[in-house]
């Protein structure tokens, strides 16, 4: 299965600090959501951990599909998704902040106040916060529906499998 | 429908830190937790904080306590349960 894995910007995990290996090279663990195991996202799933660095991944052996996330037994890097870049962050940035205030000005007073002010944050919190005020308007399925409008632009933008 | 979508407070995080460490959290609230230190620099500040303050702490043997410390924090927690 291929999927896509975001690592910090030394290429070690977000949370488990694991330092990956060279592409092709094969990581085992068993699989167990949040505790151990290869875990990756499917498309759907990028908007959640969105960080520096992108790479596709390989996953082999079982699969076991989360929420927000999929956890194998086996994966490897498979290659850094370079379009994943300075620029294609910034523009993330730019398209979560833009519908944050086009949101804004339907959700009630404040939630203007703090889009601008959390740019230098990163792409990771424009979105929550773009979620988050749709989820204000409408719902639990609006915040959801935002998650899958970011995730389907960057799969637009960087030419992922979907 | 839940009535919220998943995710978690900087508030939610400040009361679940402890199991967070301890790794007590299940599966998805830990995923919840880490979802919400992947974009809040304040919450990544404060449980590295909250994680070397137990590291620090969890090296101190009782003789390293001063008498007179201990003595004064016996006292705080004898007033605290009488609070």
């Amino acid at each position: 299965m291929i999927a896509y894995k975001f690592l910090r910007e030394d290429g070690a995990g977000l949370f488990t600090s694991f330092a990956w290996p060279a592409p092709g090279e094969w990581v085992e663990a068993p699989a167990e959501e949040c505790r151990s195991g290869v875990h990756a996202c499917r498309v759907g799933d990028l908007p959640f951990w969105v960080a520096r660095n992108l790479w596709e991944v390989e996953l082999d052996g079982e699969v076991y599909e989360g929420r927000t996330k999929v956890v194998a037994t086996r994966g490897r890097l498979v290659r850094r998704i370079e379009q994943w870049d300075e620029e294609a962050r910034d523009d993330y940035v730019a398209m979560c902040a833009e519908r944050a205030h086009e949101l804004a000005a339907s959700a009630g007073p404040g939630w203007d106040a703090v889009i601008e002010p959390s740019r230098p944050e990163g792409p990771a919190l424009l979105g929550f916060i773009a979620a988050r005020i749709a989820e204000e308007l409408d719902g639990p399925e609006a915040y959801y529906g935002e998650r899958a409008s970011q995730a389907g632009w960057l799969v637009d933008r960087l030419g992922l499998r979907a | 429908m839940s009535e919220h979508a998943d995710h978690i407070s900087c508030r939610d995080v400040v009361a679940l830190v402890t199991d967070y460490f301890e790794r007590a959290l299940p599966a998805e609230q830990l995923s919840l937790f880490e979802q919400h230190l992947n974009f809040c620099d304040g919450c990544i500040s404060y449980v590295e904080q909250m994680r070397l303050t137990k590291e620090l702490v969890g090296r101190l043997e009782e003789e390293d306590v001063p008498v007179e410390a201990k003595d004064r924090l016996l006292q705080a927690f004898r007033d605290w349960d009488r609070s």
